[in-house]
């Protein structure tokens, strides 16, 4: 659902959330974002900054700049502005990211949740296959690696990428995991909610996991040409495409990182339209599967 | 420029405000989790408020001072010696070159500060000085400080012998309680009647699995309103679990039954919701608090947390040193 005007509620003394909807489509994160860029755009006094996410905007303003109220006039008035243009496109580099789905690395991080933590838990894959009404794990692979993903935002952790699906057939959910797991290897590709997210190093977790891409997403040491000016990768409007790869073709780049010489995949030429992808969504049969 | 003889339990390097502007990358602020204390040492050495200096957890440093200087210690207290005789808390204190500062547990409180005249010149990262060791990023090399580092230090000399006013500190609980303020929302309209008054009316354990991204508490479970359930797929399935979002800092965020308070290292964005969010002007009440101590939580306006965060940056300043 879009909701007809935004909802604005308080974080705190310098936080608001601004909801424009329940939904995960192309429309309303267009719109997040849209009003992100406005809202920076316009130089709203007291706007410390802003973190559009799929279908929300979360605001951190200075109190002493702008009240409450005011900011929310602003926005609101600044929203209406924003909801008469219909026909956006924006720039948005494709980006290629060697996978291995149904991997060795994530397996073993499954069962040593299922060996410590909960034993009933089904492996993620299957789990996932069984909830999605998908015929088996090949299936899953196919229809997960079917599709674009859309960056609608980066968060949690530094670079962490949030990621939708651009085609609708391939529109997989999932819950997350309760309670989290203890540990997640780096460079993970897992899926929460009808979300999908990229591990940027080791650490804990709620996804459900099934792929694991040498792609570094984030690199501290600085080996490779994309971190040179900052040491995250991607950026909201990005898109990413998984392309299933085996263990050895996964060593192989993984060395090539390590070294410097892994030399990315990253189109820049492209724009996405958000007319011309709702056209398209329109003439699909959103229940077909690949 | 102090050399560390011993680090303590993690001591940071943090600044304040800290790393502002960057949590639509996911960087956190960081920052003192106690910024009160922080900005009041800083200001008895003759800083500028916001000017880095350490911050110490459980156990304090053992620093070496390679050249005279001036120094405050504030927040919590930590036994600090110089050369093995006590000095005060709250007042500027002189640092001759070649005298080692001892700070070890804390007494009362959680998190001391350490400021130095001239304030840290560690290498600032995205604008701040603030250690966010999970990433790796800010403080020297990224991680607390190290046995056997050298802590580059400014230029300033400070003066010794002011003291900050009793009335200007903030006052440590001593009875293992806190009344902690929150403001409803973000998503306050998740949790039914009887969860908002059982949140209200618990005191709330701190669990020692509890640290700079969050502080867990331990209480009864979380009931909900129709919309945790009667939602699209996209959500997730458990009741807590929402659209991912920008997340507050503060944000009491309900992962599953457990509620999480996202501090100064905390997340910037996920799936869960943040019924209640705890004020920048509670903060240093979080920093202070110790693990199975007690939190009862307290709501106030928007307008009134955000007058008790002026009132707290009116005392962080030279009106109230005597």
């Amino acid at each position: 659902m879009i909701y007809a005007e935004p909802k604005c509620s308080p974080g705190g003394d310098r936080f608001m959330l601004i909801e424009f909807g329940d939904e995960l489509t192309l429309a309303l994160n267009f719109f997040s974002q849209g009003l992100a860029r406005a809202t920076m755009e316009q130089k709203i006094k007291g706007v410390v900054e802003t973190s559009p996410c799929f279908s929300s905007l979360s605001i951190h303003y200075e109190p002493d700049e702008i009240s409450y109220d005011d900011l929310q006039k602003e926005i609101l008035t600044l929203a209406a502005l924003l909801g008469e243009a219909s026909d956006v496109e924006v720039e948005s580099r494709l980006l290629y990211f060697p996978a291995v789905y149904l991997d060795p690395w994530t397996a073993a991080a499954m069962n040593e949740y299922r060996e410590k933590i909960n034993p009933e838990k089904d492996p993620d894959p299957e789990f996932i296959t069984n909830l999605n009404n998908l015929e088996d794990v090949q299936q899953f692979v196919r229809v997960h690696s079917g599709t674009e993903y859309w960056c609608a935002a980066l968060g949690f952790w530094p670079g962490t990428p949030f990621l939708m699906p651009l085609d609708p057939r391939c529109q997989l959910t999932a819950p997350k995991y309760n309670p989290p797991r203890t540990f997640t290897p780096r460079g993970t590709i897992g899926m929460g909610g009808g979300s999908t997210a990229i591990y940027p190093v080791d650490g804990p977790g709620g996804y459900q996991i099934f792929a694991r891409t040498p792609m570094p997403i984030w690199d501290s040491k600085q080996r490779l040409p994309q971190f040179e000016s900052q040491l995250w990768l991607l950026q909201p409007t990005d898109r990413i495409r998984f392309v299933p790869c085996t263990v050895e073709e996964f060593n192989e780049v993984e060395r090539k990182v390590e070294e410097g010489s892994y030399e990315m995949n990253i189109t820049d030429y492209q724009k996405v339209s958000l007319q011309r992808h709702k056209a398209w969504v329109e003439q699909l049969d959103v229940n077909a599967r690949f | 420029m102090l050399e560390v003889v011993k680090p303590g339990l993690e001591t940071s390097i943090q600044d304040y405000p800290g790393r502002i502007g960057y949590l639509n990358l996911g960087f956190p602020w960081s920052s003192a989790m106690d910024s009160w204390s922080l900005r009041l040492a800083n200001v008895l050495v003759g800083n500028n408020v916001g000017d880095a200096g350490l911050e110490c957890q459980y156990i304090g440093p053992f620093l070496k001072a390679q050249r005279d200087t001036t120094i405050a210690i504030t927040g919590a207290d930590m036994q600090a010696k110089v050369d093995g005789v006590g000095i005060p808390m709250w007042e500027s204190v002189a640092l001759k070159a070649g005298q080692t500062l001892e700070m070890t547990f804390a007494k009362t409180g959680t998190r001391s500060y350490v400021a130095i005249a001239g304030g840290i010149k560690s290498p600032e990262f995205l604008g701040a000085r603030a250690t966010f060791h999970k990433a790796g990023v800010g403080g020297i090399g990224g991680h607390a400080i190290q046995e056997g580092q050298v802590i580059p230090v400014g230029t300033g000399n400070g003066n010794p012998g002011r003291k900050v006013k009793e009335s200007a500190r903030p006052q440590i609980a001593t009875d293992k309680q806190w009344q902690i303020e929150v403001v409803c929302g973000p998503n306050d309209d998740w949790i039914d009647k009887a969860g908002h008054e059982r949140f209200l009316s618990t005191k709330w354990k701190l669990s020692a699995k509890s640290d700079r991204s969050g502080f867990r508490l331990e209480g009864p479970d979380w009931t909900f309103t129709e919309k945790a359930y009667n939602k699209l797929p996209e959500h997730g399935s458990d009741p807590a679990n929402i659209i991912d979002q920008g997340y507050p800092v503060g944000g009491i965020n309900l992962a599953g039954q457990t509620p999480i308070i996202l501090v100064n290292d905390g997340p910037s964005m996920g799936g869960f919701i943040n019924p209640y969010t705890v004020p920048q002007c509670a903060f240093w009440k979080l920093g202070q608090a110790k693990p199975s101590e007690l939190l009862l939580f307290e709501v106030i306006s928007v307008e009134e947390a955000q007058q008790k965060a002026r009132d707290i940056t009116a005392l962080c300043s030279e009106n109230s040193i005597v």
